[in-house]
């Protein structure tokens, strides 16, 4: 059983202060599994992922990432972490110096790859995500639908086991969140487990997912939502709904 | 470190130091005229040394002769001195040669001479030490040694000037010590922190590139080239405004000279590595932290 997960948390409590971010978290996902994080804002969403990437450690309890254990990992091993779980940021994390190619070329470089690969590989994933011609701009050029694709392309380059989505469709509008998701749910339909925080649960309850509820640092429901299945189906689903809203919005046509 | 890694972190240094061009520029210009501090005290350190050792250099021991002595014995002199552990090199000065140098030396009030009917100069012994035993305790050892000869009227090698130069010597020494190692520390303290401003000018990729993956050496890296790019061209500036500081002075002091090229080089390349340790350890400070 242990085996197959390649993210476990386990009585996983975090506090800042004496102020509880996390509580008492039980949380198991499975290879290629895709599951989506909910909470308000301020639940602990952004907490629970940065403790399985390690940018912090647990005040109790234990993470396992991969083959890393957050009680015994050697500090200096973390690198090796980052590079075999993939992580979007909320607020991107982009190098604001750097062109588009080299946002993304970076994490390869960090492995030591030689260049040429590279190259290669960048290309290839940039073309994916839809941003091959804007390979030369610098981040602050980009819309924030495509800075947002920047961030993905990066996170997954190194073909990730696991990839971490902080509120990966924060602020983008209808079009590019449709966008954004039908590309997790294609880097996970190639094996990838997909852990996506979010505070919309419209947004996401009708996919067929696993849904994780997170409140106040507390888990408060952990539910497989409809039959499961192909989630790119409910993705055409989701815009024939959406369209029909919009269409009630703008003219009241169905009241 | 993989190769490709290395050839990219030095051309990233380099991208870094232009995309930053307005913080590179002011980090050099502190650390120039930091550096000057430290090549100013070089130079006058050198200068001194040299001066000190020209002037053991150029010490001699004279052993005067009484005129009685024999042409036989003075040759067996010459001999027995030149066989001592301490010489190095040894002229032998006879009366007529003594009053032709004293002739030179008075050049146009040499008349004044031609009043003496007898020379009253006597012939001497003109002795340089080998430079192993041109201490205090060791000539006076060798002096004494000397002037137990018979028919020898007086050994003089300057005592007073030797008790007075090399107190001076000393003292010069410790305090110049002192003040190099206050003045290197500052230099590695300024610099430290020179750096420690384009640290955190770039603390947002730094730690964007830990969440990567990026080990320590692969964000230490460049900032060591940077550091030691940074501190050879700040030694470049600060030699080039010593020069003209040199030759200002020199007018003033025409005994005043410049480093050598192999000192001027050593210069240079203690500032590289004093800029890549400054590097160092304003980074470890900060990816500690
Ligand atoms: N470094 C920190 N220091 C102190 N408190 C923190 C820190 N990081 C998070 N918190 C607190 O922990 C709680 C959870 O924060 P977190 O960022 O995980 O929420 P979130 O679910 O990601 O919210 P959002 O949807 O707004 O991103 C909040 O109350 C927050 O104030
Ligand atoms: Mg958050």
């Amino acid at each position: 059983m242990e085996e197959r997960n390649v993210i476990g948390v386990y009585h996983l409590t975090k506090k800042y202060g004496d102020q509880y971010a996390l509580k008492d978290v039980n949380l198991q996902v499975g290879n290629g599994e895709f599951v989506f994080l909910v909470g308000p804002s301020g639940a602990g969403k952004s907490t629970l992922l940065r403790l399985i990437y390690m940018d912090e450690f647990p005040t109790d309890g234990q993470v396992v990432a991969g083959s890393f254990v957050s009680t015994t990992v050697d500090r200096k091993k973390i690198p090796y972490l980052r590079r075999k779980i993939g992580v979007i940021f909320q607020d991107f994390k982009l190098l604001e110096d750097r062109d588009v190619f080299e946002n993304v070329a970076i994490a390869m470089r960090v492995t030591g790859e030689k260049s040429y690969e590279i190259k290669k590989l960048v290309i290839h994933i940039l073309t994916q995500v839809g941003l091959y011609h804007k390979r030369n701009d610098l981040p602050r050029k980009l819309s924030g639908g495509e800075q947002q694709r920047v961030a993905i392309a990066r996170a997954i380059v190194n073909r990730p086991a696991i990839l971490l989505a902080d509120e990966p469709t924060g602020n983008l509008d209808p079009d590019v969140t449709e966008e954004i998701l039908r590309l997790l749910f294609r880097i996970n339909s190639g094996g990838t487990a997909v852990l996506m925080a979010t505070h919309n649960l419209s947004l996401v309850e009708n996919f067929g997912q696993r849904i994780v509820h997170l409140k106040d640092g507390i888990i408060h429901e952990d539910r497989l939502t409809g039959l499961g299945g192909n989630p790119s189906d409910k993705l055409s689903e989701y815009r024939w709904n959406r369209k029909r809203l919009d269409k009630q919005e703008t003219t009241g046509e169905l009241r | 470190m993989s190769v490709h890694q290395l050839l990219y972190l030095i051309k990233e240094s380099f991208r870094t130091i232009k995309r930053h061009k307005g913080v590179t520029a002011i980090s050099i210009i502190i650390m120039s005229l930091t550096l000057l501090i430290l090549a100013v005290f070089l130079l006058v350190t050198d200068n001194m040394l040299m001066f000190m050792s020209q002037a053991r250099e150029e010490m001699r021991i004279y052993v005067y002769l009484e005129d009685s002595l024999d042409r036989s014995v003075i040759e067996d002199y010459h001999r027995r001195i030149l066989s001592m552990l301490e010489v190095e090199q040894v002229v032998f000065i006879s009366k007529e040669e003594a009053l032709l140098e004293f002739r030179e030396e008075l050049g146009e009030e040499s008349d004044l001479l031609d009043a003496l009917d007898t020379n009253p100069l006597p012939a001497s012994f003109r002795i340089a030490l080998k430079s192993a035993y041109k201490d205090k305790n060791k000539i006076e050892l060798f002096a004494s040694k000397v002037g137990g000869l018979e028919g020898v009227e007086e050994v003089r090698y300057g005592k007073d000037f030797l008790e007075k130069f090399s107190t001076i010597m000393k003292g010069f020494l410790y305090v110049d010590a002192f003040i190099g190692i206050v003045v290197i520390l500052s230099t590695i303290f300024i610099i430290s922190n020179a750096v420690r401003l384009s640290v955190v000018s770039r603390k947002r990729s730094i730690e964007i590139l830990k969440l990567v993956g990026a080990t320590n050496r692969f964000i230490t890296t460049p900032f060591i080239f940077e550091g030691a790019l940074q501190g050879g061209i700040a030694s470049f500036i600060a030699m080039a405004m010593l020069f003209f500081i040199f030759l200002v002075g020199v007018k003033f002091l025409p005994e005043l000279s410049f480093f050598s090229p192999e000192k001027a080089f050593a210069f240079i390349l203690l500032c590289v590595l004093i800029g890549s340790a400054g590097s160092f350890t304003a980074l470890r400070r900060f990816l500690r932290a």
